[in-house]
């Protein structure tokens, strides 16, 4: 009798315990509904060409180009996130000829996609910076989102004749703000 | 009355509920106790839990947040939330899961009933770990991305994670050296059946404005995550039951280590007990089924830079990334070392059963009540976690003993425990739970823990049956 009945106040306290206990209405379903959008800044491309470097065995060379490889959106996950870049430009001239430069977009079969153009004065006397903000946001972003190469195209202005002794530089610093949503 | 039990365990499996047992420490009519002090004063003839239902322990603590805090149902975003809970805690917030099962458990006492050669307990139990630290910065990193962290130095090693599945087998010995001593100690043999350990990771990655280039970016990266055990879960051709094949390798087949507890009992006067113990003294090493995944590396990134001057390719950023801070998956073995518990508590005694104070048994009398205070400590994968409590002991009817407990850790400041072991003839019963004062609302509860199991005991009589 004496179990019984210690037997009976155990139970009745394990299930007031339970029983008493409550618990906030949880939905963990909500983790479907996660949506994450980082922004990310980065380097993009960067030179600094010396004035001598136009000038090659004593001759002036007006015309500067390279292509490289673009293949920071090869990622398919990292393409179907991107919603916007925005690409930034600074150019410092300090070299007394002005310059135009393209930097062009090209696809797989080398067709040119998209070109952002500058101008730049020549260097009198006051470094000459020209800066550009390009955004790719809609159609202009699958344009970047499809190219496979970058072009650097410089072309030099007429002007006062450059030598191996020719002082300045032509630089550009350049960066990217890549805005994603991840789902 | 079974079905009712059923349903107890019912709700404890279902419940996810750190490794402090402060209610079954030093609770000595508890069989389970002699697994948290191999030198519990627990004395007995023989013993044998009911199997798979002797010992059922769950814990759970995470000490930034509450499973309310991200999944309440009370239509904030769970975006927000999130954001909430990851600015609201810090690299040292974690959150740990513990769940242990006991399989089968015995003892019995060496020699004759007048003879003191001490009391042999062995068993073998499973149990499953998990440990997380916040990894804040990446979290950060990812949520956010670096536009308003120029200058912030992300760091790497927040990334901190281990988890595994051993089931240990034990066996251990406890004797009363003297009148006032009582010495134990147990052997554990672990099999790991799976392990992940992630916990040596350093490194980092910042953007600060630069002086050439736009920013100067570095990524230094040791990052490194240990396996064994899964790789043949997570071939291409594996299509068995997970759960059951860890189970099974867990019992026969896992990664093989060995490990200690010892603990004493000592009364320096009959009313004052002091106790101490060491558990998990121990390593597993891994050797079967072993992967390593390593992201190790330097890389400073500068983009993609024209160089007129040579005209020649410059090599793509992506490969370069790639080469400098290469995936690498090795198959190296690594040991890792079991979480190591101690546990320490002074007890003083009081008051005599009044059917004891007139009646001369010859034995020694026990007390009725006793209060007390313990020390946890655990160790982690960076600083060891340290829990305080103070207890009160009462045996109700003869039969019944009941622990109150309050401890202060780092999940709680007023998590009050509480403690029942009943004797029904030879069966012995008990349950055990803490933060009491959270069951008002479960899913704002920074930790629970739960224990519980059903054994026979056959009580050392003194006397020749």
């Amino acid at each position: 009798m004496k179990l019984y009945r210690l037997h009976k106040i155990l139970l009745t306290l394990l299930l007031a315990i339970f029983f008493s206990s409550c618990s906030s209405d949880l939905d963990f379903n909500q983790v479907n509904n996660l949506k994450i959008e980082p922004v990310v800044v980065a380097n993009l491309s960067y030179f600094d060409l010396p004035a001598n470097a136009f000038v090659e065995n004593g001759i002036e060379s007006d015309v500067a180009f390279q292509a490289l490889d673009f293949d920071l959106f090869r990622d398919k996950y990292f393409r179907s996130y991107l919603q916007r870049a925005d690409f930034s430009f600074e150019m410092t001239n300090t070299i007394n000829r002005a310059f135009r430069l393209n930097i062009i977009l090209f696809n797989q079969n080398d067709q040119p996609l998209y070109t952002i153009p500058f101008s730049v004065p020549a260097y009198a006397g006051n470094a000459v910076v020209v800066s550009k903000t390009d955004i790719f946001e809609g159609v202009k972003l699958d344009l970047l989102k499809s190219s496979k190469k970058m072009g650097f195209l410089i072309v030099m202005a007429s002007g006062p004749v450059l030598n191996e002794n020719s002082v300045g530089s032509l630089k550009m610093r350049s960066s990217a703000t890549v805005y994603l949503t991840i789902e | 009355m079974r079905k009712t039990y059923l349903f107890l365990l019912l709700l404890v499996s279902i419940s996810c509920l750190a490794q402090n047992k402060q209610v079954l420490y030093n609770f000595t009519s508890v069989p389970q106790s002699l697994l948290v002090n191999p030198g519990a004063d627990f004395k007995y003839q023989y013993y044998f839990g009911v199997p798979m239902l002797s010992g059922v322990s769950a814990n759970m603590g995470s000490t930034g947040f509450s499973a309310y805090d991200l999944f309440a149902n009370n239509g904030v975003d769970f975006n927000t939330k999130l954001r909430d809970v990851v600015f609201s805690t810090t690299r040292k917030d974690h959150l740990a899961l513990n769940e242990q099962l006991e399989i089968f458990n015995g003892g019995f006492k060496l020699g004759d009933w007048f003879e003191n050669k001490g009391y042999i307990s062995f068993g073998m139990y499973q149990e499953f770990d998990f440990w997380s630290y916040m990894p804040k910065d990446l979290a950060i990193l990812a949520l956010d991305g670096n536009k308003d962290y120029i200058g912030k130095v992300f760091n790497l090693g927040d990334l901190s994670v281990k988890s595994e599945v051993v089931s240990v087998l034990h066996v251990g010995y406890h004797k009363n050296v003297s009148e006032k001593l009582i010495l134990g100690a147990r052997a554990k043999i672990y099999s790991s059946a799976f392990n992940a350990t992630s916990t040596k990771n350093s490194g980092y990655i910042y953007t600060i404005p630069g002086t050439t280039t736009a920013y100067e970016q570095l990524i230094y990266s040791r990052l490194r995550l240990n396996t064994s055990g899964i790789a043949q879960f997570t071939a291409e051709d594996y299509d068995g039951d997970i759960a059951r094949d860890i189970r099974k390798k867990a019992l026969f087949g896992g990664d093989l280590g060995l490990g200690f507890d010892v603990g004493f009992t000592y009364y320096p006067q009959k009313n004052m007990q002091l106790t101490a113990s060491i558990i998990d003294v121990g390593f597993i090493k891994h050797s079967k089924n072993v992967e390593n995944y390593t992201y190790e590396g330097f890389y400073k990134y500068e983009g993609m830079n024209p160089n007129f001057s040579t005209g020649g390719s410059v090599e793509n950023v992506y490969d370069e990334f790639k080469n400098a801070i290469p995936l690498d998956t090795l198959y190296t073995k690594y040991t890792t070392w079991r979480p190591t518990k101690l546990n320490a508590s002074y007890q003083y005694s009081f008051g005599t059963r009044r059917d004891e104070d007139c009646v001369c048994t010859g034995q020694d009398k026990e007390y009725k009540n006793a209060v007390g205070a313990q020390l946890f400590m655990m160790s982690t994968p960076r600083t060891p976690i340290t829990a305080l409590t103070a207890y009160y002991r009462r045996s109700v009817f003869n039969k019944m003993q009941m622990k109150a407990t309050y401890t202060l850790d780092s999940y709680s400041s007023k998590n009050i425990g509480l403690g029942l072991s009943a004797d029904l003839g030879k069966f012995n019963m008990y349950f055990m739970a803490d933060n009491l004062l959270e069951y008002k609302d479960l899913s704002k509860a920074n930790s629970l823990s739960f224990q519980f199991g059903f054994n026979f005991i056959f009580k050392d009589s003194n006397e020749p049956y």
